[in-house]
């Protein structure tokens, strides 16, 4: 019974009455944190329509790079386009895009900002925080001190680090502490555009046996090394760098190989309007041609055609030795598994 | 008068049926953490019970994979009229990052049920998940009742 009268005498109370009449939630909890990572911006007059964030963009769909009409006066702008159905919000596209300023901002992302040292060194050490693993390792290894934890973050200090190399033999980590070379950045660049070239022509003179290739199959070639190596040593002459370079970029190169099937092509032109970049024109001598140099390979036109004029393949590297122990470059090449209308 | 009293009850009490078709389970995360005290999500009188056979509102989340087919329409046909569905997340309306070349899920929802709203990001953010029901789900049911008529 006391009970009761408790339970009566507390909801009589004029506060009670009050809080539960004017019920509601914060507000704030219905606001975004600064730190909440948004859909991307766009700011369409900076792109340079590398399709570098298609590339690095994991789900499927979700940007798209187009185009607007060409008026009398100049050319349509090229730029990304982001599918809001489809974007994670994981900020790749930001990071990877190369102009300046960005076409594509996206938050804080695990961007590696340029920093400089004041010792006359080649070689820069930086922690990627997206792959850091906190271990400390580094820290431990790190003869002056140069590796600090600030705010949960493992840096290293540039006006005190001395550029011996102890920190990357003690990370157990692939890839997280990173050794970038910052002098010779040109013929850095002249060696990466080398290899990229080289080996994309390799592959092209074989498009016949390419073209040939079934659907789950993969297509695998060798390019000797000692060649590309001579012409790299050409343009820079220190072995240890070209060396370095040569294995981060077969690591990492993604090359997607587009071949042209001319005899299938019924000059339809539905890829003329759909490409990107303007790299397929048409006119009535030549009928409906291909720009290699212009193409962005970002498969559009694969994607279009009904005749199968196109085709669409992704080739990975690595580098490794043969059975002759010599030095070569693997090349394997995929079919895509997009679907096709046949 | 009846059907004042009709629209009354269904904008103030929405049940919710959850179907994960196939997804990576982030967004039903979300919508557990909308339960917690901090959303309290029953405070707007939204219940989430997971049975078709009382449901309103019908939450799908995930891509689709081969076996959910079948039973998506299965649990559509169960929930009585009126029913809204929406589409949770980027799973249902795109496939998203599982909708990769040569993979097999079937996304979109709407080519086996018909969507009703759309609910980017992957996942939501629970507020905005708050914010899109009580925009849409209160006032959608309750015309789809008067519609039915």
């Amino acid at each position: 019974m006391s009970s009761v009268i408790w339970y009566m005498y507390e909801f009589a109370r004029k506060s009670w009455a009050e809080k539960f009449a004017g019920a509601k939630s914060e507000y704030e909890i219905m606001e975004k944190p600064d730190r909440f990572r948004d859909f991307p911006e766009v700011f369409k007059e900076y792109c340079i329509g590398c399709g570098a964030c298609t590339a690095a963009c994991p789900a499927p769909g979700a940007i798209r790079l187009i185009r607007d009409e060409d008026t009398t006066d100049h050319d349509g702008l090229t730029y990304p386009e982001i599918s809001v159905g489809a974007c994670i919000r994981c900020g790749f596209c930001a990071e990877v895009c190369p102009t300046d300023p960005k076409t594509l901002t996206c938050g804080e992302n695990h961007l590696i900002r340029e920093e400089f040292t004041i010792l006359p060194v080649d070689k820069m050490y930086v922690i990627d925080d997206y792959l850091c693993i906190r271990c400390k390792k580094c820290m431990k290894s790190c003869q002056v001190d140069a590796i600090i934890e600030e705010d949960n973050k493992i840096t290293v200090d540039q006006s005190k680090c001395v550029s011996c190399g102890d920190c990357t033999d003690a990370c157990p980590v692939k890839g997280a502490l990173k050794v970038v070379h910052i002098a010779n950045i040109d013929e850095q660049k002249q060696i990466i555009r080398l290899i990229v070239d080289t080996l994309e022509k390799t592959i092209e003179n074989r498009q016949e046996e390419i073209k040939k290739l079934p659907h789950d199959k993969t297509f695998k070639m060798e390019y000797p090394l000692a060649t590309l190596k001579e012409k790299a040593l050409d343009i820079i002459n220190k072995e240890d760098m070209v060396q370095d370079l040569m294995e981060k970029m077969t690591d990492r190169l993604k090359m997607r190989i587009l071949t042209w099937d001319k005899d299938k092509c019924n000059n339809c032109r539905l890829c003329v309007n759909e490409c990107p970049s303007g790299a397929i024109s048409y006119n009535e001598e030549d009928g409906v041609k291909r720009d290699p140099d212009k193409c962005l390979r970002c498969s559009t036109c694969y994607q279009t055609c009904p005749f199968g004029v196109a085709g669409y393949y992704v080739a990975k590297f690595r580098m490794d030795q043969n059975i002759d122990e010599e030095d070569v470059i693997l090349i394997t090449l995929k079919p895509s598994q997009l679907p096709v209308v046949e | 008068m009846l059907d004042a009293l009709k629209d009354i009850v269904r904008k103030s009490s929405i049940h919710v049926c959850l179907v994960n078709s196939g997804g990576c389970n982030g967004c039903d995360i979300e919508v557990v953490a909308l339960l917690s005290p901090r959303y309290d999500l029953e405070q707007y009188g939204i219940y989430v019970h997971n049975n078709p056979r009382e449901a309103d509102v019908i939450l799908v989340t995930g891509a689709v994979t081969e076996q959910w087919k079948e039973n998506l329409r299965r649990i559509y046909t169960k929930a009585p009229e009126p029913k809204v569905v929406v589409a949770l997340g980027n799973c249902p309306i795109s496939g998203d990052v599982f909708n990769q070349e040569g993979s097999s899920v079937n996304a979109p929802v709407s080519d086996f049920i018909p969507v009703d709203a759309e609910l980017s990001g992957c996942p939501p953010r629970p507020s905005e998940i708050l914010e899109a029901i009580l925009a849409v789900a209160p006032g959608a049911i309750a015309a789809k009742g008067r519609q039915k008529k």
